[in-house]
Parts: structure tokens; sequence; C-alpha cells
């Protein structure tokens, strides 16, 4: 097993998982010395009658003091402070956010205002400006993809100001996050696959990348084996409660190992496509996944080999050449794309060219792929890709996946 | 993958590990908003140079440490309440132990007396009875430990503690710190850890947060073991088997322990023989017992014991048979490396037969993995005799 010359690994973050871990909240309220919690959610999860499910497992001994479900998928400044008020102002002492990456960044963001005080979020952001534990924060996630229940980070924008502030500290990681299947048994075929995919590639890259260590090592190869275990099966069948534990999990241990280990190009290029066009973040990181692994192998190749075992198992892992299973590999990638497109009724786009929104209309016209290209120059996540990358590297790479084609290998930098 | 429908994990420590991770500690520091530690250690590690590194990382931090270098090896109360006056009186607001076994146990308890009173060592005595965090804690673990350092146990002056606070904010895993120092401290302490991993991996009670951690700490041991015990300067050997023994302890603490564990250590406190050794040799013996039942997650214990390829090419239904083969295999090797130190029978560590009966007793009372005495009986008997 590798062991970098440094690395460093933290997950502070008590994981409760199961099929009703939810009903153990009042005692983890209790063990935090909390009892007048703040639901913090949006409408989509609202909507879904996800915070019923929540209120029922802890109303008979925790009294809910307020719950917010107006957090919008763009939160921002304004929602934190007029949130915090509300916390404030209900005499909460805890927060439980309910949802995806925005939800969890606005209660991270309301944690900072309550228990520092603040009226100036912006003293706080960056690295390391908090020094001490905030208010308790239990994580519910929704997803099953973007693992942001056991991240350190927040991105708080300020759309008055212009400006996107990001906080990175140890104390930003919730108290508890609580994995629970009847928080996804809800999520439409498309979605399943999409977020299920978003965490497969976070745990792949998280394996390749530059800053691997053990323990992320480890973390990704149980969620890219949980995930090729369950993603299709539950996908096909939604109410696979068990397969819906497997891929909470799977999510979460992602989450645990990109963040210990940072990522690469995939990221780098989904969020930007994500940015620019307005596509949802894992469906991107499903299409590039294939391209990542792809485009690096010349430098990573012998890690991307290992994954056929997690991915495909023993059986076909020792029946393969140890110089052909990387290859292997990125193709058990594109056939979990085309299985997943085949069982959603072709809903879960395989290519960009194929994403479309409700209404039928391609989202990402081919004319964009240069202003992604140019966004994705300015994101930082791209400096822990074992290859290096420029415009053209980005272009000729987004203009693969647009068309579903694989690499030009001659194309390929050889640094 | 084997995912059981209920699971919680916890682990608080931070593992910070790699070429000149010490360095870091100023910064550690200021982000657990602490900034005067008290270091406390044994006076080996000041002759051997330690505590001058661990002054070196703070020269220009501004920053001035406390080092208290007095730890015997079987420190007393007397001594914590010596060194709680010390933080207190000086206005020390931070722990960071240096070295294992004696030196972590005293940190850990020191650390529950500052953030409280005295009186706590007492009351906090036993199963989970602290209520908060306590005061920042950091951790330099070496290769001269018990294995159990970053777990959330501690023992000191025949008291017990257990606790999730007991575990550091960090663990600091320097190369420098990590050259082993005496052979059998650090094969006792590797195969501690081996054991609570190998025993956490098949354990029903195990998840794929557990393993998160037993993963590497198993592969580390298999890859790196018995290389340090050939040659105690191997230094990424060494950093590797450090490794190995923090993430072991962190597992430990989420699960029940085990059989080798359970009766290792009543063997080892009857008998004056380090526990790890003992439950090094009794590790494949529990495993194989457990084989004539279905072997539960044995099969895939291979994986970790002798890496991916070796996994793969073995049929499924011999894979549990070869893992144990495996552990047999790295104790003969172990004890031919060690021109026999390493012992592979009880009876090679001069335990009484005799004793076995009682130790099979005693282990009723505590966790065994669901072995009966008639059983716990049938393991030690084939420990001893090596067959």
């Amino acid at each position: 097993m590798e062991l970098p010359k440094y690395y460093e690994f933290c997950c502070r973050v008590k994981i409760i998982a199961g099929h009703d871990a939810l009903e153990k909240i009042p005692g983890i309220l209790a063990s935090l010395r909390a009892e007048r919690p703040m639901i913090i959610t949006d409408k989509g999860v609202s909507g879904a009658g996800l915070i019923n499910i929540v209120a029922d497992a802890i109303k008979d001994s925790v009294t809910i003091m307020a719950i917010a479900d107006d957090v919008p998928p763009d939160s921002d400044l304004r929602v934190v402070n007029r949130l915090a008020h509300v916390y404030r102002e209900k005499g909460c002492d805890s927060l439980i956010a309910v949802g995806g990456g925005s939800v969890m960044d606005t209660a991270k963001g309301i944690n900072i205002v309550v228990s520092e005080k603040a009226d100036d979020l912006m003293k706080f952001s960056g690295a390391n400006a908090l020094k001490r534990p905030l208010k308790p924060l239990i994580a519910i996630p929704t997803t099953a993809g973007t693992g942001s229940e056991v991240t350190l980070v927040a991105v708080i924008k300020d759309h008055e100001k212009h400006l996107k502030m990001c906080f990175v500290s140890y104390f930003l990681l919730p108290d508890v996050s609580i994995v629970d299947s009847r928080m996804t048994l809800s999520l439409p075929p498309a979605i399943t696959a999409a977020t299920g995919m978003d965490a497969l590639s976070h745990a792949v890259e998280a394996y390749t990348c530059l800053a691997k260590n053990p323990l992320s090592d480890a973390h990704a190869l149980a969620a890219i084996n949980l995930i090729s275990e369950n993603l299709v099966k539950v996908t096909k069948n939604p109410n696979d409660r068990n397969g819906r534990l497997a891929m909470a999990s799977a999510a979460t241990l992602a989450g645990i190992a990109f963040s210990n280990s940072m990522v690469g190009m995939v990221h780098t290029l989904g969020q930007s496509v994500g940015a620019v066009c307005g596509v949802p973040h894992g469906m991107c990181m499903a299409i590039l996944l294939p391209y990542g692994l792809e485009y690096n192998v010349h430098k990573n190749g012998h890690f991307t080999a290992e994954l056929l075992l997690p991915l495909s198992g023993a059986e076909v892992y020792a029946g393969i050449p140890k110089e052909q299973r990387a290859e292997e590999v990125i193709a058990s990638i594109r056939r979990m794309n085309q299985d997943l497109h085949d069982v959603t009724g072709g809903r879960y786009a395989r290519y960009f060219g194929e994403v479309v929104d409700r209404d039928g209309m391609q989202m990402i016209p081919k004319e964009m792929l240069p202003d992604v290209a140019k966004s994705a120059l300015g994101d930082g996540s791209i400096f822990y890709n074992p290859e290096e990358m420029d415009y053209d590297d980005f272009l000729m790479v987004l203009e693969a996946a647009w068309e579903g084609k694989s690499l030009d290998t001659n194309r390929i930098k050889k640094g | 993958m084997f995912l059981p429908s209920n699971y919680e994990f916890f682990c608080r420590v931070k593992i910070n590990s790699g070429n000149r991770a010490l360095d870091h500690l100023p910064f550690e520091l200021d982000t657990l908003n602490a900034r005067k530690p008290l270091v406390i250690t044994k006076k080996s590690a000041t002759e051997r140079g330690l505590t001058d590194i661990i002054s070196d990382a703070f020269r220009d931090s501004g920053i001035t440490i406390g080092i208290f270098d007095g730890v015997p090896s079987v420190p007393d109360v007397a001594l914590i309440r010596e060194l709680y006056s010390l933080y207190r009186d000086r206005g020390y607001d931070a722990v960071i132990s240096l070295g294992g076994d004696a030196v972590a146990d005293t940190a850990k308890v020191l650390n529950i007396a500052v953030s409280g009173e005295p009186e706590d060592l007492e009351r906090c005595a036993g199963d989970d009875l602290m209520e908060k965090p306590l005061k920042p804690f950091i951790m330099i673990p070496t290769l001269s430990g018990s294995g159990y350092e970053t777990s959330r146990y501690a023992f000191f002056a025949g008291r017990a503690y257990a606790s999730h606070f007991l575990m550091p904010d960090i663990a600091v895993i320097d190369p420098r710190m990590c050259i082993a120092e005496d052979m059998m401290t650090a094969a006792a302490s590797s195969l501690v850890a081996l054991t609570h991993s190998v025993e956490a991996y098949v354990s029903p009670g195990k998840n794929p947060l557990t393993d998160g951690y037993t993963f590497p700490a198993i592969r580390f041991v298999m890859e790196n073991m018995l290389n340090v015990i050939k040659n105690p300067r191997d230094k990424k050997g060494c950093l590797a088997l450090v490794n190995a023994h923090c993430m072991a302890g962190c597992a430990f603490s989420n699960i029940e322990a085990g059989i080798a564990h359970t009766l290792g250590k009543l063997i080892g406190d009857a008998s004056h023989v380090p526990h790890g050794i003992c439950m090094g040799i009794l590790l494949p013996h529990a495993l194989e017992l457990q084989l004539s039942g279905d072997g539960g997650h044995i099969g895939d214990l291979l994986l970790p014991l002798a890496g991916f390829d070796v996994y793969a090419e073995t049929p499924e239904e011999q894979r549990p048979q070869k893992a144990v083969t495996v552990l047999y295999d790295l104790q003969r090797d172990l004890y031919s490396a060690s021109g026999g130190a390493i012992a592979r029978t009880l009876e090679g560590v001069n335990v009484q037969k005799e004793l076995l009966q009682d130790i099979a007793r005693k282990s009723l009372g505590h966790s065994s993995g669901g072995a009966d005495m008639h059983n716990c009986l049938k393991i030690l008997e084939r420990a001893w005799e090596g067959r």
C-alpha cells in the first residue's frame, strides 16, 4: 500500500447509519447537550415529505423550535443572515441540516453567525479562521452523492457584493451525520444514477490523483465496491432499502475519501460545466469520469488498474492481464453509464450532447464548450490532477465527452 | 461487500504522517486554539535527542513549550498531582505526549484532571463517563508503545478509562520519532495492532468505516513488520508500522474486542509476557477455530492480508483457509527473523500449561467474540503447543 512522504487525514464526524438512524437524534442531541434544534432544508426535501419523516422520528422527545425549508439551490449571505435571525429569535441551541450541498453550506454559515455572534461573516472566511467549536450541527444527507455531510468546507455567496466566501475549518464539520435509507428512498431513478456516479467519481479520483493516502484509499475502495454492487440495481429498483443504505453509505465514504485527498480534472471540469451550463453536478461528473481516467492513464494507470477489483470483482480482475486492467476499468465505467442510461429509459445522459432539460432542449450546446474550458482554467482543483492541463487540453476532453467518443491518445500530453 | 443494516463510527483523531510532520505542530496547536503546550515523555526520549527535535519545531514560532521527561514505566497518581499543579501554575493549555504506553496513559489521565479537577480521575474511571471534550491533546507516537495509544482506552494506577474524548485530537507521526528502539517492543505493539485490526475486520460488528482503518493497518503490518524486525533502521517500514498502530487504535475504539485480544491480555497479565506477543501467538488459532463455522468474513480478510493479486487468484472457497495460513507463515517468519525471540507458542514464552484452564474460565467475563469456554480452552491449548 502506498505510504506518501506526507499526508493528513481527518474525519471527526460521528457517522450513524441505518434504516432507522433518525430515531437516534434525540439521544445525539442530549449527548451534545442540546434540546432546541432548528431544522434547515429546502423546498424539494420538504416537498418530498422527508422533513415529516425526520420530525416524526424525534418529536416525541425533542421540540423542534423552527423549520426553515426555503434554502434556495443558490443560497447566499442574505439567506444565512435571515435564518440566523430566526435561530436567535426562536431560542434554538442546535442545527439539523437536511439536504444536499446548498443546505449544508447554509447551515454551516448560520452556525458561524450564531456561534461567533458574527455580524461580518467575512472575518471568518479562509482557512482555519475559526478557533473554537461551534453550536451542535447534525447533518442528514438526502442525495447520496455530494458527501458534504463530512466535509470541512462551506461556500457562501454574497450576491450583492458579487463575492464567493470560502470557509475551511475542522470546526465546520458536522458533529454527527445521519445516514438513513429513508432519506433517499424517493429519489427518482435518473437522479439516483447521477448522484451515485458523482460519488463514484469522488472515490475514483481520490484513489487515482496525487494527494491519495492509505486512509483515503481504503475509504475509496469501500465506496467503489458498494457503488458497483448497488447503483444499477437501486436505479432499477428504487424501493430496495438495503441498496439505498449501501449507496448512501458509499457517498459518505467517498466524501470522506476525497475531502482528505483532493480530486482532479473530473471535478474541475464537472464544476465548470455545471457553473457555465447549469447542469446538475453529478451528471457532469459521471460523463467526465472515464475521460479523466483515460487522460491520466500514462501517469496513474497502475492505480486505475487496481480499481478493477472493487469494480468488477475477483474473477474478472484475476482473468485480465495486469497491463490491460486500467483499460478495462475505463470500459466498465462506460458500461455502467450505458446501463444507467438503459434502466432510466434514456433519462440519464451518456455524453454532454445528450443532456437535455425538461422541455427536451439541449443544455450543453457545443458552442459553449470554449467557455467551459476557460472557466476550468481558473479552478485550483486541477492542481492535484496527475497530468497537466491547459486550455486546449480541457477543450479536447470536453469535445470528446460531448460526442461520447474516446480520447485520441496521440493528443494527450505526456509530461 | 458486507454492510450491516445499522452501524455507527466515530474517530476524532486527525493523523498527520510523514517527513517533518512535527514542524507543523505550532500551526496545529493554533487550530486547536492552544499556545502553551506541555510535552510529557520519558527520560530516554531526551537521551535519544527526541525532545530536542520537538523544541526545534517550535524554535521560530514564538511559542514556549514545557517539557516534562520524568514519566516512569509505572506511573502513579502522585505523578498526576505533580503534573496537574505544573500545568495549572504555569498556565499550559494543551498536552503533547511523546512516546507510548505509560506516557500516553499518563497524558490521557492528566488531560482528564486538567480539563476538570483531579477528583475526576476517580469519577471518570469506567465506561463513557466523560460528558464533554477535554483540553487539546496531541500525540507523537513512537515504535516503543503498546499499540493502544490512539484508542479511547487508558489504564492508569489500577483504573481503566474508556471514552472517545480520550483519543488525541491529532497524532503526529514523524519518521524521526519512529525508529525502533527495542525489537521486542516494536514487535509486541505491532502484533497488538495486527490482532486488533484483524479481529475487527472479521467481526460481525464491522462496517465499511471500520474497514477504512483496519484495511490499511493490516496491509502495513503485513508489508513491513518482517522487514523492520530484520532491519530496525528501515525508516519507511518503521513509519508504516506506527501508521498501522494509530489506525488500529482508531478502529479498536469502535468495535468489540475479539477472542485473541481477550485471551492474549489475560495470559500476558498472568505470566508477564507482553500482551502483543501473546495475541500474535493466539491470532491464527483463534481464526482457525472460526473456520469450522461459515467462516464469516475470514475469506475477505485475505485481501488486506495478502494483497489484491493473491486474493483475486485464490478461489473463493479457499480464501478463509489461505488467510489463516498467511498468518501462520508470518508467525514462522517472525520467529526465524528474530532468532526465536518472537515466540510462536505459549510454551515458548514459558506459560505454564496448568494456567490455561484458569485463563479460559476468566475469559468468560470478557468480550470473547462469541467463543465459549470450551472453544477458548481449545484455542489456548493449540496455541500452547503450536499445532
